[in-house]
């Protein structure tokens, strides 16, 4: 009796949802549960149907009638990042309802509107029963994510605008006292001293110092020499009258529009008297424009001092910031850091090399750890070693301590350009790490074979070491000799593994994610310690086993994966989730610094949107996954 | 009376009730059933909106063919909450008054017994106060059904939409505006004009907007829009 009722209803509301995607291609089966399940609801317009303080959304909402917007609160709360307007057929908010969590965004009824609601039980039923769906939500949810990097590199790129200068006042460009002549100065004059002074341009100015023309190298010859005027002649007879001018407090940014629209290549700048203040050429504006990758590496290859070299250093942070306003990838950009690093490094070495006398001597520059990843992120201090030989006639103690004195130089240097000396003294000044090519080759015997837990974390260091420079095969004969002995080793794997499985991603029961693990900072994650260093450290043991000499953990990952016939979409799932995790690590690294702050890796996920907790929750099950094939492999 | 005088009685004649025991427990049991508080919430209980169709639209000498009734539980209109019949009739109705609601002579000969069509409608209803658009005309044909085939008096609490939209929401004409007129002007689709299920689905959404201008002035429970409805009356008669 009542079924012919609920029948029609539901026939109705299936038929409603049928024009509008996904659900004019959903399975018939599912789409009756959505018909017998929704209920519908009526709101008023402007009233607030969804907010983060409203809590979990435990509702999925499809609009039957009427419009609702969409605000999203920005990442610092400050912005309102982008408004969207829902209409009949669309569904909100995945996102939230599938993680049960209250929502980043208020949704407001526009209109008086009717919305079908489903229950988010009933929503994750749906979900099972219909792959539509399920690809649906999937995809809506890689568009967040698209739209959260959006996000994201518009909120760098506003930070970068504000440093970028463009709208700095011309008087913070103007660095020259202008250099000005009246009109009746005879032309002769006027470009004996633009050749002396080597100035493109002449400013006429009047009794009262305001600027009546210009004169300008351009001038000479179409002006003066091919006109064959007397160069006697007055400077006002050949000069361009009214030049173009404008307030000493308009930006760089008026004056490259100046310049376009009026076609000229200097701006003039005057104080409200009208009296002339300065020039602003168009070479003044480009070299406002941001530095690029080739100058900061010619910059760094041409300095002579150690002060030049901080400049370059600082400049390479200020490209990766760019870099990473632009969208690119925490993998791009780490390796970036890395390279230019390398680039200073280098440098450094060189600039010594002058100044200590290493002939006969074969060395090579080692790094460790993060930069021997090639796996930098904005805040990293030194770690590195020297490996040479010693020859029968040498003295050992004599060359180790030539060295030393060298290496002790750089590392001071390192510290002065941006390269905090090592806590731990992990640094080729350190006689422990300033060896010959048997002692190293040794001391990873030693460790491999008693593989004491002093021994293992040596291992985390020292076995993902890299050359920089000097004799770079020094450093393969060290990874030969280090693939051998671990290959023969599977004890020593297997306690390496031990050690790596026994820190757990902060992945909760109950919570999304353990943020208790620091007493001193409640609330946070390391995600160094917690995070990437689990990736870090599968990778090596996968690498290590399977005779991979690259030291990078993505392309560790990549190429193990490759031998250990794991399907590739495995690989990339490892990959973006660690790559992920380094790129919350550079922007939280990049805003603690902004503020002055000493950057840590200790996010707050409380502070993350949605999107972005959904994926590092996501991350951190692809660092259980990593660790699960641990224990499989390993039989922990 | 005896089963003779039934057949035979007819027409205009009042019947005689005859009931099975169960029939007279159901009854009992609906009769036994709390009163729901009238001073709740909107959103917080049960309302049963309804649609009756009919054989004309003469309360004394029309009969009830069907009704058709959606609920709307804490604020939401749930479809397995619906419900609808058909009361078997002796005699079908006109072919005029057949083209109004659709259903056809045969649906209306093979319909469901009366008394167990409209024991299932107070199962369906329980204690719940019934909305409707008009409803004194809903009323009228199924407290007449009630009581005849019955024997009881439903004394259910009705409110009428037609008293209560126009408090809310005026639109500058005191003409009188029919159901269409409000489904037009909240641009609500009716998806089968004259089906009784459809009419009161229509109509629960005309509830929904109600209520949440209701909750907006403080008219917040079933008593509030009793009491504007008793107001607008006396109002209006008293003109």
């Amino acid at each position: 009796m009542s079924n012919s009722a609920t029948e029609m209803l539901v026939s109705a509301t299936i038929e409603f949802l049928r024009s509008y995607p996904p659900f004019d291609r959903m399975e018939p089966e599912a789409m009756r549960f959505l018909g017998e399940n929704a209920r519908l609801a009526y709101y008023a317009k402007d009233s607030v149907i969804i907010s983060p303080e409203s809590g979990a959304v435990r509702v999925f909402r499809i609009l039957q009638r009427g419009k609702v917007q969409v605000r999203q609160a920005g990442e610092l709360g400050a912005v309102e990042h982008s408004m969207l307007t829902m209409g009949p057929g669309e569904g909100f908010s995945i996102s939230s309802v599938m993680a049960q969590r209250p929502s980043t965004s208020t949704y407001t009824a526009l209109s008086d509107i009717f919305c079908y609601e489903l229950s988010a039980d009933d929503f994750l039923v749906l979900m099972q029963k219909s792959p539509v769906l399920n690809l649906y939500c999937t995809q809506s949810l890689a568009s967040l994510l698209s739209q959260s990097r959006q996000q994201l590199q518009m909120q760098f790129s506003q930070h970068v605008a504000e440093q970028q200068t463009m709208n700095s006042p011309l008087a913070a460009i103007i660095k020259k006292e202008p250099i000005a002549v009246t009109p009746d100065t005879p032309t002769r004059q006027v470009i004996e001293l633009m050749a002396g002074r080597n100035i493109g341009s002449m400013i006429v100015v009047d009794a009262e110092q305001q600027p009546v023309g210009i004169f300008t190298q351009s001038d000479v010859l179409k002006r003066v020499v091919l006109p064959e005027a007397s160069l006697d002649d007055p400077i006002h007879s050949v000069m361009t009258r009214d030049p173009y001018t404008l307030p000493f407090a308009a930006n760089a940014y008026d004056a490259a529009l100046a310049m376009a629209k009026h076609g000229v290549r200097h701006v003039l700048a005057v104080d409200e008297g009208g009296h002339l203040k300065g020039v602003v050429s168009e070479r003044d504006l480009f070299s406002l424009q941001r530095v690029g990758l080739r100058q900061i590496r010619q910059t760094i290859d041409s300095a002579t001092s150690i002060d030049m070299l901080l400049l370059a250093s600082q400049e390479v942070r200020q490209l990766s910031l760019n870099m990473l306003a632009q969208g690119v990838g925490a993998e791009q950009i780490t390796q970036f850091i890395s390279a230019l690093n390398d680039t200073l490094t280098r440098r450094v070495i060189q600039i010594n090399l002058d100044r200590h006398d290493l002939y006969g001597i074969e060395w090579a520059w080692l790094s460790f750890g993060s930069e021997g990843r090639d796996e930098q992120t904005f805040s990293t201090d030194q770690d590195n070693g020297i490996v040479y030989i010693c020859t029968d006639i040498m003295d050992r103690e004599q060359t180790q301590l030539v060295l030393l004195e060298f290496a002790r130089d750089v590392n001071a240097d390192l510290d002065k350009c941006g390269f905090p000396l090592c806590s731990g003294n992990i640094m080729a000044g350190n006689p422990a790490l300033c060896l010959t090519l048997e002692e190293w080759e040794e001391k990873f015997d030693n460790w491999i074979r008693m593989p004491e837990p002093q021994a293992l974390l040596n291992a985390t260091i020292f076995f993902d070491f890299r050359p920089l420079y000097g004799k770079f095969n020094l450093a393969e004969r060290m990874r030969l000799t280090l693939l051998r002995h671990t290959r023969n080793n599977p004890l020593f794997l297997r306690m390496l593994a031990g050690n790596a499985v026994s820190i757990l991603p902060p992945l909760g029961k109950f919570r999304d994610f353990v943020t208790d693990a620091d007493p001193d900072h409640p609330g946070t994650i390391d995600l160094k310690k917690y995070g990437a260093r689990l990736f870090i450290d599968a990778a090596r043991i996968f690498a290590m086993a399977h005779k991979v000499s690259a030291t990078n953990t993505v392309q560790r990952l990549r190429l193990a994966a490759a031998a250990m016939h794991t399907p590739p979409e495995e690989a990339a799932a490892a990959v973006d989730a660690f790559n992920f995790i380094q790129l919350l690590r550079l922007r939280h690294q990049h805003s603690e610094q902004a503020q002055g702050r000493e950057g840590d890796n200790l996010i707050t996920p409380d502070d993350l949107n949605e999107v972005d907790r959904r994926i590092l929750k996501e991350a951190f099950r692809q660092a259980r996954k990593l660790q699960q094939r641990l224990k499989l492999d390993y039989q922990l | 009376m005896n089963w003779f005088s039934r057949v035979i009685g007819g027409g205009k004649e009042k019947r005689k009730i005859v009931l099975s025991a169960e029939q007279r427990q159901a009854i009992e049991a609906w009769q036994g059933l709390p009163a729901d508080d009238l001073h709740r919430q909107h959103n917080d209980g049960r309302y049963v909106i309804v649609d009756v169709e009919t054989s004309g639209l003469n309360m004394r000498k029309d009969r009830l063919i069907s009704i058709g009734a959606v609920a709307l539980v804490d604020g939401r209109l749930d479809v397995n909450d619906a419900f609808q019949v058909v009361l078997r009739q002796d005699q079908v109705s006109t072919h005029e008054n057949i083209l109004i609601h659709g259903i056809g002579g045969s649906a209306q000969s093979e319909g469901v017994e009366p008394v167990e069509a409209l024991l299932s409608f107070l199962r369906y209803i329980g204690k719940a106060p019934l909305v409707a658009y008009h409803a004194f005309f809903d009323q009228a044909m199924i407290d007449k059904a009630m009581t005849e085939y019955l024997g009881i008096e439903l004394d259910q609490t009705w409110i009428d939409l037609a008293w209560v939209l126009p408090v809310f929401f005026h639109y500058g004409t005191d003409a009188r505006m029919e159901l269409d007129d409000w489904l037009r002007q909240f641009e609500i689709e009716n998806i089968l004009r004259h089906n009784a299920v459809s009419d009161a689905y229509a109509t629960a959404k005309l509830l929904q907007i109600v209520i949440a201008a209701g909750n907006k002035k403080g008219a917040d429970s079933p008593a509030s829009f009793m009491k504007i409805e008793k107001s607008r009356r006396w109002m209006h008669e008293s003109r």
